[in-house]
């Protein structure tokens, strides 16, 4: 079998563990083809952490797991099955040439962001397997092939010097699956697997900003301004955050996944307007990037308590008590899944999770490097910080009518990512210049293409601003003839946020 | 507003427009001849110490990887970390993997060849050299980006 027919086995056995649960909470959206995949790799994830924990092969767990989610969701069906609307057909904007239009600019927007992916992966076709892949990501899949006992040795064995091997387990058990499925054990392929689980998590994140603009024009009179911003610049950040990621996007690093996905979950979760679909997308994205690296758990984490703030809103903190228990539930799971790993870490000593932790004392040179250091990856905020702070003043109203996230939203979850990573470095023991010097371009991924994210929603936004004056509630004109549309049909896009407090954002509705 | 939103609109469209030049020309240098060789050649290296270290021992053999030289060590588990069973403590290995670095010649990997040390029968000690490929020239191989 090539590496290319293993790869696809590999990722459609991904797809299939992750295709009913992703159907049912995320719905028939064209976002839920990439996070399929990504949802069978948490579950892959949850396989080798269970595998590690309770013993038995790590395909056994893969299988159970995948058919407990499947058995869940349909439980949940048949329990609420007014929860089953959102695997109904994505939601109606309107009328004949309006629904059209939006179901057009849908399946156009997948494809243009389809198509930006498989080429920006063209650095696939030189055979290269990065350092840190070859000496981790990719060669511990073998170590979940292993027995019980002998995983344990592989583990916790200090004759095997590195310490990395205690990082959250989502790609290498993800590649271990393709391994065991196919009978492929080479590097190559896991760094194949690495790379389209890469690519799903960058469609996932355009396809927010697709999805954005097919919101937004649902509220506007010229809607074709919005639906065709919202696909250019989807396209548009798909090859920046390609750029941004390289070489590690397809040597078989972690980075580009936990960072991508990061960016991925803050659209959904915190730009695009709340809905139980948009939420669903989140809390996979987020479960990939915590349960992919170190930072990404970090970012996680802070993105969890962002959503959930969010959803909670000035509604749930007054006392609303439908809105406290939901996001807060939903949190308490989604961190369970996340600490698991490293809580197994630590219970079994493994190498490199058990180190005691001696704070520098050289914190202000340390700041200072760390400055320089990132700086050369992020001169995106150069840009994106006056744009924003323009758009925040000017098309504050246009936003909030169309009903995408407060943009502070997306700074704060920027900002925690990273000043997570930095701090790490600031008060590490490591010398500040080679471990800058090695490591600032992957760790600084995220913020980087996260302020390229912000500049894309605030393209769209003005495309919004442009679009003419935006069309009473319930009255929209998504038609590009003009003739007015329905469009809050409630039963169409799962129940939508009314409540303005819903995105309560220090006073600011959405 | 118009007009700022042609402005944020503009603005954004161009610097994305831009930056997404810059992004094709980074992945673009993936495919430039130099990076293809070197994934060739490192490629190669760790296939050649693979096929020599599987001549060697067993998948199933408890083995340690030794000598003094840390990289060697990481140069190891990259090679075939991935399939060995690793003996905890390394008393108990039967066999003891290391690297020996030298001059390029055939039957070498770069230079790099891998030995096994085990005991033998009357504990006398035995060392066998790993066989079945070779890449020619002399290491290491091209750093990959870290």
């Amino acid at each position: 079998m090539s590496t290319v027919l293993a790869t696809l086995a590999g990722i459609c056995a991904l797809g299939a563990a992750g295709l009913l649960p992703v159907l049912v909470t995320v719905g028939l959206r064209w976002y839920a083809v990439p996070l399929a995949p990504l949802a069978g790799a948490v579950a892959a994830s949850l396989a080798a952490t269970a595998s590690l924990t309770f013993g038995g092969p790590l395909l056994d767990w893969f299988i159970g797991i995948a058919v407990l989610a499947a058995g869940a969701v349909c439980g949940l069906l048949v329990v609420r099955p007014d929860l089953g609307l959102r695997a109904e057909a994505p939601r109606r904007r309107g009328r004949g040439r309006g629904r059209a239009v939006d179901r057009v600019a849908g399946v156009v927007g997948f494809l243009v962001v389809v198509l930006a992916c498989i080429w920006s992966l063209r650095g696939l076709r030189t055979p290269t397997v990065g350092f840190d892949a070859r000496s981790l990501w990719v060669m511990r899949p073998g170590w979940f092939l292993h027995s019980h006992a002998q995983l344990l040795v592989d583990l916790r064995a200090r004759n095997l010097v590195l310490t990395q091997s205690a990082y959250p387990p989502l790609l290498s058990a993800s590649v271990a699956v393709a391994w065991r499925i196919t009978g492929i054990h080479t590097a190559r392929l896991g760094v194949t697997m690495v790379a389209v689980l890469d690519a799903c998590a960058l469609a996932a994140a355009a396809l927010a900003v697709v999805q954005a603009g097919r919101t937004v024009a649902a509220r506007v009179s010229r809607a074709w301004l919005p639906l065709a911003a919202g696909i250019a610049v989807a396209a548009l950040l798909v090859v920046v955050a390609a750029g941004i990621t390289e070489p590690f996007l397809t040597n078989g690093y972690a980075d580009p996944l936990w960072s991508l996905a990061a960016v991925g979950a803050v659209a959904f979760g915190l730009q695009l307007r709340s809905d139980p679909s948009t939420r669903a997308a989140a809390v996979i994205l987020v479960l990939v990037a915590g349960m992919t690296k170190n930072e990404g758990f970090v970012t996680a984490v802070a993105l969890v308590v962002l959503v959930a703030a969010r959803s909670i809103g000035i509604a749930g903190l007054r006392g609303a008590r439908r809105r406290l228990v939901t996001p807060l539930v939903l949190a308490g799971c989604e961190l369970a899944a996340l600490a698991w790993w490293p809580v197994l870490m630590k219970a079994i000593h493994a190498r490199g999770a058990t180190s005691t932790f001696s704070a520098s004392q050289d914190l202000a040179n340390r700041t200072d490097a760390v400055a320089h250091g990132f700086s050369p990856y992020l001169h995106v905020l150069v840009l994106a910080v006056p744009l924003a702070v323009l758009g925040g003043i000017a098309l504050r109203g246009v936003r909030r009518r169309v009903e995408l996230g407060n943009d502070l939203w997306a700074w704060l979850a920027l900002a925690t990512g990273l000043v997570a990573v930095a701090s790490a470095l600031v008060t590490g023991n490591g010398a500040i210049g080679p471990w800058l010097l090695s490591t600032a371009h992957r760790i600084t991924e995220y913020p980087a293409v996260e302020g390229w994210w912000i500049v894309g929603l605030w393209a769209v936004v003005a495309a919004a601003g442009l679009a003419g004056p935006t069309a009473p509630d319930g009255v929209a004109a998504a038609d590009p003839t003009g003739a007015p549309v329905a469009v809050d049909d409630p039963t169409s896009d799962g129940p939508a946020v009314d409540d303005p407090a819903v995105d309560g954002l220090v006073g600011a509705p959405r | 507003m118009t007009v700022v939103s042609a402005l944020v609109a503009g603005i954004a469209l161009v610097a994305l427009g831009g930056q997404a030049v810059r992004g094709a020309r980074t992945v673009d240098v993936q495919l430039a001849p130099r990076t293809v060789h070197d994934a060739a050649v490192d490629d190669a290296f760790y296939a050649c110490i693979d096929t020599q270290a599987h001549s060697l021992v067993r998948p199933d053999q408890p083995v340690t990887l030794g000598g003094t030289n840390l990289a060697d060590v990481v140069t190891m588990i990259k090679g075939f970390g991935s399939w060995l069973t690793v003996a905890d403590p390394a008393s108990t290995a039967q066999v003891t993997l290391t690297l020996h670095d030298g001059p390029g010649g055939p039957g070498t990997c770069l230079g790099t060849t891998v030995v096994a040390t085990s005991r033998g029968p009357g504990g006398r000690t035995v060392v066998r050299v790993g066989t079945g490929a070779q890449v020619p020239g002399q290491g290491p191989p091209p750093a990959p980006p870290l």
